[in-house]
């Protein structure tokens, strides 16, 4: 099977998939409380801020990592793929990094170039308030900086369904 | 005979289960690809003891592929090679003796003063397992593997089982797990009949014989701190069939001391045995040294109780060099059928075995193992000192037989591993 | 003697859940070195040399540690 019919069916499928989710979206809110994503400032690279607030109105996918984690380490080539993807349709990630060495997160950014906003949390105050489960974690916020979605382990078999996730919100009502 | 792997299922449960907890958490390498789904382990073995006696070469090959990300299988593969001799289970005698090949082929001297050993011992066994490991769900975590393992006399086949789960946050893990093993022993020359004399004609009973083994394990994985880690074991054993090592015998001796007959040893066939473990490790900051010490008391239905306590030290070294020293000390109480030798005078025992290993002794290795990077992968050597110290009454050197004789002779032993991980 | 020490190994589980660590304080207890078995093939070679030459068996290690990832 040629590549471009491997991505014509599987864009199918991730239409598919986001259909599904949008179907079955209510029933997701029924079940889980949506609750307001909490707002927090972090430290992000060279001296910059990271504030939540100033994201309101996109899509974000906030992910916990830490460069000792390999799942963590195998997310990164995907959230750039996202980021390039939905970018321009109003979609943001912010990493935060947990790494209790901040030595080994200067590196480990040297080493991986990517597109997303890190911030910095090794207190481990937002990711306590975000009350994780492991690393990853990842919460993906409504354009009203509410949490619909989150997700403990980063796993191959899931991208199609974690894409669709973030494409059913994206549209702006 | 004298390497046999005859418990290796216990190894192979409880370790498949602890590799798959962080078989997701290896060293930060290269870019994520399609070669980081195959982890391949070499490793080498060579075993020699002193006085020519015992030596073993030992080569391994394991390979674990990831499926995906819930999902990996392991082959294994050893191969072992045994040469020289070892204690037949006859005293040391202030004249020569002379004994018969167990395969029956011919005979070999021991000098007077010396410890009988028989040199029949060469063979080659060759082992085979594998391991399949599934992460269930988040927590639960599942291990199974099969293995089988031949030489020219021994077959042993087994089956084991796990199921881990974790709580409190993943900070804690609780383990079950069991092993099935039947083995089938055929000895050259036969299964000698228990307590009958060497020289006797018709010695042998049967061809060959089985034992059974069921082992279970329950364990329970704490996480202190961020430094620490504990592990608690509590395990246990059930044996039955033929245990006895069908080319051990003892020397029946005078009241002067002088063997004037060879009987086969006889070893229960039924024995129950069990453990406590703990152990924990901790990385010391902000050396990142890392300190792995454990401890184990062991108790059996045979008499034998052991302690155990071993500890390994690591410290990374510049270029991702690393140093591991390696202490451990081991003492055991002999099982209750453990015999220097029979009385010509005394009826011979239901049970009874000359053997060292199940006797009174303690046991000390010191070792230091050496890790570099060679081309990207890990490579490490480990030279270990071991050296076995059997005791017991003295006094049972008697007679003009057994003046002067050193009935509980220690062994010294060499050790070099080598490994290359890629 | 065993039983006590049987006992006291129970027991001392029941204070397992107050003791612990957050997932992201996991970065050192992620770390190789810091694994129950950071090498099989070494364990495999020690036991069967250990169970060879002495009279007792097993113990062993088990699941558990490591970074909780996934």
């Amino acid at each position: 099977m040629n590549l471009f019919i491997y991505n014509r069916i599987r864009s199918f499928l991730i239409a598919v998939s986001v259909v599904i989710s949008l179907l079955f979206s209510t029933t997701i809110f029924a079940e889980n409380k949506i609750i307001q994503a909490p707002t927090f400032v972090l430290p992000g690279i060279d001296n910059t801020e990271v504030n939540l607030e100033d994201y309101r109105g996109k899509v974000v996918l906030v992910d916990f990592w830490a460069s000792w984690c390999t799942p963590c380490i195998r997310s990164f080539p995907w959230m750039d793929e996202m980021v390039d993807k939905y970018g321009e349709q109003g979609f943001e990630i912010i990493a935060i990094n947990m790494d209790q060495e901040s030595i080994l997160a200067t590196k480990f950014l040297q080493r991986y170039p990517n597109k997303l906003t890190i911030a910095f949390d090794p207190q481990g105050v937002v990711a306590e308030q975000y009350e994780i489960m492991g690393l990853p974690n990842s919460f993906i916020l409504n354009r009203k900086g509410e949490i619909v979605y989150k997700h403990v382990g980063f796993r191959l078999a899931e991208l199609d369904k974690y894409e669709a996730e973030i494409l059913s919100l994206l549209p702006q009502d | 005979m004298q390497l046999k792997s005859k418990n290796k299922t216990f190894t192979n449960i409880s370790i498949s289960l602890a590799a798959a907890t962080c078989a997701l958490a290896a060293p930060v390498t290269a870019q994520p690809s399609e070669s980081d789904s195959w982890n391949v382990d070499a490793g080498l073995l060579i075993y020699v003891e002193s006085d020519e006696q015992v030596q073993a070469y030992e080569g391994a090959l394991s390979i674990t592929k990831q499926i995906d990300d819930e999902r990996s299988i392991n082959v294994k593969g050893v191969i072992d090679v045994l040469t020289g001799a070892s204690p037949n289970g006859a005293v040391a005698q202030n004249r020569a003796q002379t004994f018969t090949r167990p395969s029956g082929n011919g005979t070999y001297t021991t000098a007077a003063g010396d410890t009988p050993l028989d040199d029949t011992f060469r063979d080659t066994r060759v082992a085979l397992s594998t391991q399949y490991q599934h992460q269930l769900s988040r927590l639960w975590l599942y291990s199974g593997g099969v293995y089988l393992s031949k030489e020219y006399d021994y077959l042993a086949l087994s089956i084991n089982s796990a199921l881990a789960r974790d709580f409190n946050n993943r900070n804690t893990t609780a383990s079950a797990g069991f092993a099935y093993a039947y083995d089938t022993i055929e000895p050259e020359g036969g299964i000698p009949i228990a307590g009958v004399s060497v020289d006797e004609a018709d010695n042998r009973l049967t061809d060959s014989d089985t034992k059974q083994t069921l082992d279970l394990l329950f364990g329970v994985t704490q996480v202190i701190n961020r430094q620490a880690l504990m592990q608690f074991n509590y395990s246990l054993s059930d044996v039955s069939g033929y245990q006895t090592d069908p080319f051990k015998i003892l020397s029946v001796v005078d009241s002067n001391g002088w063997a004037n007959d060879y009987v086969y040893e006889n070893r229960p066939e039924q024995r129950s045995k069990q453990s406590l473990f703990w152990r924990t490790k901790y990385n010391l900051q902000p050396s990142g040294q890392v300190l792995d010490v454990s401890y184990r008391y062991f108790w059996d239905d045979w008499g034998i109780t052991s302690h155990t306590i071993d500890s390994k030290w690591r410290v990374q070294l510049s270029n991702q060099h690393f140093i591991e020293p390696h202490l451990r000390y081991y003492s055991q109480q002999a099982a209750d059928f453990y015999r220097v030798y029979l009385d010509e005078n005394q009826p011979i025992p239901e049970y009874m075995t000359a053997d060292y290993r199940l006797g009174e002794l303690q046991t000390y290795t010191i070792g230091l193992k050496y890790g570099l990077p060679i081309a990207g992968n890990e490579f490490s050597v480990r030279l270990e000192y071991y050296l076995t110290q059997v005791t017991g009454d003295d006094s049972l050197a008697k007679g003009a037989g057994m003046a002067g004789v050193d009935l509980y002779p220690d062994k010294s032993a060499i050790m070099l591993q080598s490994f290359y991980r890629f | 003697m065993r039983r006590i020490l049987l006992l006291a190994s129970i027991l001392s589980l029941t204070a397992c859940s107050s003791l612990g660590v957050k997932p992201w304080e996991r970065d050192l207890l992620a770390k190789p070195e810091m694994q129950l078995v950071e090498n099989p093939m070494e364990i495999g070679f020690d036991d069967h040399t250990y169970f060879s030459k002495e009279g007792s068996s097993g113990g062993g290690n088990f699941a558990g540690g490591g970074c909780g990832c996934n």
